[in-house]
């Protein structure tokens, strides 16, 4: 399908259109930052902001997913939990964002295959809008990604002043514009060019760089180095790192009932916390907070690119946005290039 | 203002000392306005040392949070004092810590700071969302000058005083063994700011406003982690048999969460704002800590972490305790 325009001012009826037949989802105003929210409607959209506080990997792997629900008792019953089938969008997801869950889908579809995960995933379709301005701590080009990739999303919008340039990627978005190619208008080459033009801008205005070069074969040689226990004395141990990040997906399952009924739930975990990975015999292997940050180093860039040949890392920068102690995970990964040079 | 110089001066003669192991202050972060804990075990560190009107966390958590190794076969625990940079709301974290026998004082060596106010960084960072760096910060009558760039910009200091600094009892250390530059006069308190509104509203529509708050919690846990009086070995919301707090994060587990957490802080709350200030998701903490400490403050008399020597107002008793609540 060729590329397309949508005018600024059809946009409230593009959301209308969108959430009458799916559960629509965009970025919302919430108290100083945004979250993805189901909308219905134009005014509760809101793109001020480059990232949402929360990655969308929410909307497909929930903090909280009941599993199954139970109940006592010789007659006790177990019921599997409905998969959720319904038709979804996640408008104006960064290519960032978007490029977690081909991140995520190894985890998920891969030994084990969710249903939780799977039907959410395939279910939705990915609009991505592109970064005209990307912020102080983004170092998506690093992961060769750019701020206008079309690679992971189905649809993609780069917003030029007055329109929207739209590019149809894949089957699945192909399907949803065809139900409402009347309010689009037909692209020109000029039109084409100027999203070439603001994603080239983007690109020069990414300050941060992380060397990614021969760093699997790096992080082997340094699993004892001092750099683990300087980097982890600043750091007091809360989830914000992991639950901000896109790609992060431990996860722990937990039984809680009542007198009457039960349900076993998954819920996010975090290596940051003490009781992550702790055994049921009282031994834990990360005992001490240095060994849970070098955890969540080599998850990312060492044992997840040998896994599934992929960084487990998109450079977003929330992190080291949010992170209260300013750890950060590029100055980390320099000081691993620097000590492994000496 | 504080001289930088005679702060380095001075955090260099404590790492010299034998029976000092390391001192814990503050240094520019990695980028913008970040500011990053610093950890000197040696005096070639405290060169990068910094004070400025950024550097609002709260260090006195770090204590209590060392990472401690098994130790070897004929190691000895580095049993050598700690020195720490504090502001006055530092030191009351330290002196309500004291007062609960989780630190001794002879194990710390304070650097105390006078302090008239922290930039809030949430604020500073929405002013200028989008810069680099900053080459420096200085407070100079009623004015913070920023220069970014070359450029400095001067903005007024209640538009990046953190909230909670107004009603601030302890500008200056309560207690120290170094104290870097003059003490500076307490100014006039007022009281944080909504608690009036929040005091007029009636319950439902309190519970309203609160209700959407925690409704957004990811439970990340950040406030207790920041918090240098949230120092339990292990937390309640953490134990499985009871689980008092479930692990699903709706509405109710995390109001259960919040409120549990206020609730623990009742008289042992200093103000720092730290928890408020690290929440991810903006969540006004510091209007509960701060409702708690005004009750505790008209029903007892009481402001925490003032005076090493007193107890902690959960252990103690007087007589005339107001006992309105008890049936």
């Amino acid at each position: 399908m060729e590329n397309l325009i949508l005018q600024k001012d059809k946009l409230p009826e593009l959301i209308e259109k969108l959430s009458s037949n799916h559960v629509l989802y965009g970025p919302t105003e919430e108290n100083g930052f945004s979250l993805f929210k189901q909308i219905s409607n134009f005014d509760e959209l809101n793109l001020k902001y480059l990232l949402t506080r929360v990655s969308p990997k929410s909307l497909i792997f929930k903090q909280t997913e009941t599993l199954f629900k139970f109940t006592p008792g010789r007659k006790g019953t177990v019921t599997t939990a409905e998969v959720y089938e319904e038709k979804s969008i996640i408008f104006a997801i960064r290519p960032c964002d978007a490029r977690s869950f081909k991140i995520l889908d190894p985890v998920f579809e891969g030994n084990f295959e969710d249903p939780f995960y799977i039907s959410k995933r395939k279910n939705t379709v990915l609009i991505g809008l592109t970064c005209n301005s990307p912020e102080k701590n983004c170092f998506c080009t690093s992961f060769d990604d750019s701020p206008g990739s079309t690679e992971n999303v189905d649809i993609l919008f780069t917003d030029l002043d007055d329109k929207f340039f739209v590019e149809v990627v894949t089957e699945k978005g192909k399907n949803l514009i065809k139900s409402i190619e009347d309010i689009f208008e037909k692209s020109t080459k000029n039109d084409e060019d100027s999203k070439r033009n603001i994603v080239t801008n983007s690109v020069e205005n990414i300050t941060r760089k992380m060397d990614l070069d021969g760093l699997v074969p790096k992080l082997d040689k340094m699993f004892d180095h001092e750099l683990w226990h300087n980097t982890a004395q600043k750091c007091i141990g809360c989830g914000i790192c992991t639950y901000l990040c896109p790609t992060c997906h431990c996860f722990d399952m937990q039984d809680e009932s009542s007198l009457r009924e039960g349900a076993r739930i998954r819920v996010w975990d975090s290596c940051m916390y003490p009781e992550y990975t702790h055994h049921a015999s009282g031994h834990n292997p990360r005992a001490i907070r240095m060994s849970r940050v070098r955890n969540r180093v080599y998850h990312k860039f060492s044992y997840f690119p040998k896994n599934e040949d992929i960084t487990a890392c998109t450079g977003c920068g929330r992190c080291i946005d949010y992170c209260p102690v300013n750890i950060d995970i590029i100055d980390v990964i320099e000081k691993v290039g620097v000590i492994s040079n000496e | 203002m504080v001289d930088q110089q005679l702060l380095i001066d001075e955090v260099k003669k404590v790492v010299s000392r034998d029976d000092v192991k390391c001192v814990i202050g503050y240094k520019k972060g990695t980028s913008g306005f970040t500011i990053s804990p610093a950890f000197a075990y040696s005096t070639e560190y405290v060169d990068k040392f910094i004070f400025n009107p950024l550097c609002k966390k709260n260090l006195a958590a770090y204590p209590l949070l060392e990472d401690k190794l098994p130790l070897k076969r004929e190691e000895k625990e580095d049993k050598r004092k700690i020195g720490i940079v504090a502001k006055g709301c530092d030191t009351r974290a330290l002196v309500q810590i004291i007062q609960e026998k989780g630190l001794k004082r002879e194990d710390l060596v304070i650097i105390g700071i006078p302090c008239s106010g922290v930039i809030d960084y949430k604020k500073i960072t929405a002013m200028f969302p989008n810069e680099e760096a900053y080459s420096t910060i200085e407070e100079e009558q009623g004015f913070y000058k920023i220069s970014i760039n070359g450029k400095v910009h001067e903005i007024a200091k209640e538009e990046l005083l953190a909230d909670y600094c107004t009603s601030c009892i302890a500008p200056n250390p309560v207690i120290y063994d170094v104290l870097i530059g003059e003490e500076v006069e307490h100014w006039d308190l007022e009281e944080h700011k909504n608690l009036d509104v929040l005091e007029e509203k009636d319950v439902g529509a309190r519970w309203e406003y609160w209700k959407e708050h925690f409704d957004r919690c990811i439970r990340c846990y950040a406030c207790r982690e920041a918090c240098p009086l949230c120092y339990c070995k292990e937390c309640m919301a953490d134990l499985l048999n009871p689980q008092w707090i479930r692990r699903s994060v709706n509405l109710s587990e995390n109001t259960a969460w919040n409120i549990m957490r206020a609730y623990h802080l009742a008289g042992r709350c200093v103000g720092c704002g730290e928890c408020e200030s690290v929440c991810p998701v903006n969540i006004p903490l510091m209007e509960l800590n701060k409702e708690i400490e005004k009750d505790v403050k008209n029903m007892f008399e009481y402001s925490a972490g003032m005076d090493s020597e007193e107890k902690p107002l959960f252990g103690t008793f007087r007589p005339d305790d107001p006992e309105e609540f008890i049936m």
